[in-house]
């Protein structure tokens, strides 16, 4: 077979999996785990967009992704209106704040969000305050009531576009750009490349992405909490995701959201039934892994994958 | 009306109540900031864990005084060399091995130290809000139509003598000039036989000792909680970048208006807003001047 990288065959074969799980599982805890894993993977994917492809690390993602949730939740619960409407609606302001932040500069974005989340949680009259907005089941495509099944497949349509906007990254003219802009700036502009509209435009998708997701996270879960949905912890976990799967790769941050999604669960599993306090001490598994990962494994798991193989073909030859 | 907020004489000790409250604030803000601002001047690195040692040190006081009736200004002459230890520790076992790494890979490992810290504390000590209530935070002082409370007028004249003890250390001490030199140019520092090594620990450990004394101090003025730090680091790096990241005057300039803008803005508006209010002057300084009210050094180095 030519030309498909062995990270692209991984990426087949587990969506390929995910694809078929509804057909054999029924258990609703598996399901549920598979869809919030996407929608995870789906979320690292958009923040690698600008925090891998163009190198504008953001702590700060987690407003884009409360603006969908929120876009979401107020017209479906305030104004009786289809959730995709919020979901355009959340597109829209994403799209602008995105610009807006992608101009200015990246350290930024965590002073939005957190602007964001005090408005959220203080606006009593609007957003209903620190309380947070039940979202409403009303069933139907259209108003985003879904059962299981249909959500793992519509998680994993998102999942597989944002997994083709990598690659489309990683291929097109435009990506080898942004790579160079993010490699060397001062060398791609040389080249004419128009670096700074360049770095603007990639946050700006980033961030539309990212509110797509919240604003599905928003109907699936069925709670905006504004304490959750602006956390710096939130933006982290994008992050983290992406650099423990691979940053600035396309199977990555899936890889990632994958490993930590199901040790979080077995670890939450694990330790919740030691003792009350004890629920927190996965966290601080989670920061030291991250300070090990960057620290010795900085290309992440595909780097890992990658390097691996190297060493194994050449103990072949 | 609220009666402070009629016009005529009492219109003037409003005036002068805030402008003593801004200053007030604006000192224990500057100590907060400074080891911020002299971590990221001399190592290039932003400490996103800054925070989480703030809310050690007011655990530190809050253990101390619970346990040992001890006062937080006598903990503060443990706690000191205490964090300076912490500091040297930190930067042995996680910051050494990623100074000259990218500063993507310098952000993650703050920010991994920084989930860490706070879910260890969440561990140890739940998220309830603990305080610290010593005989002097129920001392007001009333001077001039004006009203303060001991702690923090004590808290302000500790944090303004340390924080100068620091300006004259790193302006007049040899110690202090080599400091400046690696920050200026570390390769030319190396030449001269300065062990940056030993500059950067020595760095981290007087800005975390900075951070934790802070901690110290404002136990008896906010609660003490595993998040805490977080309200006080945000607030810190509008600081840094308002003083022009890197910048220790400029950082007490900073200080000083972000606590203006806290203290005016919560007397108009509420405190319930006030945090908004330095937030939309940190994007607005981002938009006017990249680099920082006072500063251009080091803006570049930080990608922004």
């Amino acid at each position: 077979m030519p030309a498909l990288a062995p990270g692209r065959w991984v990426a087949v074969a587990l969506f390929g999996i995910v694809a078929l799980v509804p057909a054999g599982v029924r258990d609703a805890y598996l399901l549920d785990s598979v869809i919030l894993i996407l929608l995870w993977g789906a979320l690292s994917a958009a923040w690698n967009v600008a925090g891998g492809y163009a190198g504008q690390v953001s702590l700060g993602h987690a407003a884009f992704f409360g603006i969908g949730a929120y876009s979401a939740a107020l017209m479906t619960a305030r104004f009786q209106q289809s959730p995709w409407l919020g979901l355009m609606l959340g597109v829209a302001l994403s799209i602008v704040a995105g610009g807006v932040i992608g101009y200015l500069s990246n350290l930024s974005t965590i002073a939005f969000s957190q602007v964001l989340l005090i408005v959220a949680s203080r606006w009593r009259g609007f957003t209903a305050g620190s309380e947070g907005i039940p979202v409403p089941f009303r069933p139907g495509f259209w108003t985003l009531g879904l059962g299981h099944v249909a959500w793992v497949y519509l998680a994993l349509g998102v999942a597989v576009l944002y997994y083709g906007v990598a690659i489309w990254l990683e291929t097109s003219r435009v990506g080898y750009q942004l790579a160079g802009v993010r490699e060397d700036e001062d060398a791609a502009e040389a080249l004419g490349i128009a670096s700074r509209r360049l770095k603007v435009y990639a946050v700006t998708l980033s961030a539309a992405m990212t509110s797509v997701v919240g604003t599905l996270w928003a109907q699936y879960v069925g709670f905006v909490d504004p304490f959750y949905v602006f956390s710096i912890d939130l933006s982290v976990r994008f992050a983290l995701n992406t650099i423990i799967g691979g940053i600035g790769t396309g199977l990555g941050p899936f890889l990632g959201s994958l490993l930590i999604t199901s040790l979080e669960t077995y670890l939450r599993a694990t330790f919740s039934g030691m003792k009350t306090g004890f629920a927190g001490i996965y966290l601080v598994i989670y920061g030291t892994a991250l300070i090990l990962v960057v620290r010795f494994v900085p290309e992440g798991l595909t780097g890992l994958a990658a390097r691996l193989r190297v060493r194994s073909s050449r103990a072949h030859a | 009306m609220d009666p402070a907020r009629r016009l005529g004489p009492a219109q003037i000790d409003v005036v002068a109540q805030l402008g003593v409250s801004t200053v007030l604030l604006g000192g224990i803000y500057a100590l907060v900031s400074v080891g911020l601002t002299l971590i990221f001047g001399i190592m290039r690195v932003v400490n996103f864990a800054h925070g989480e040692f703030l809310m050690l040190g007011m655990y530190v006081a809050f253990w101390a005084y619970t346990l040992l009736a001890l006062d937080p200004y006598v903990v503060l002459f443990v706690s000191i060399p205490l964090f300076f230890g912490i500091g040297v520790l930190t930067y042995v076992l996680v910051m050494r091995g990623v100074i000259h790494a990218s500063h993507n890979v310098q952000i993650f490992t703050t920010v991994g130290l920084s989930t860490a810290l706070q879910n260890a504390a969440l561990v140890a000590w739940t998220g309830d809000y603990r305080t610290v209530r010593p005989w002097h935070s129920a001392v007001v002082i009333r001077a001039l139509g004006m009203a303060f409370n001991l702690s923090q007028v004590v808290a302000f004249a500790i944090a303004v003598a340390l924080t100068l003890a620091l300006f004259a250390f790193m302006k007049w001490t040899h110690t202090g000039r080599v400091m400046r030199a690696t920050a200026q140019d570390h390769d030319a520092a190396t030449l001269m036989g300065i062990d940056t090594d030993k500059v950067y620990r020595l760095t981290f450990a007087i800005g975390i000792a900075c951070v934790g004394a802070a901690g110290v101090l404002v136990s008896p003025l906010y609660a003490a909680y595993p998040t805490a730090g977080l309200q006080f680091v945000l607030l810190a790096y509008v600081v840094v970048v308002l003083g022009g990241l890197g910048d220790m005057l400029g950082a007490m300039l900073g200080s000083l208006i972000v606590a203006a803008v806290e203290v005016v803005g919560s007397y108009f508006f509420g405190v319930a807003w006030k945090e908004v209010f330095y937030f939309v002057l940190f994007i607005a300084v981002l938009v006017l001047r990249p680099a920082g009210l006072f500063g251009q050094r080091g803006a570049e180095t930080l990608g922004v």
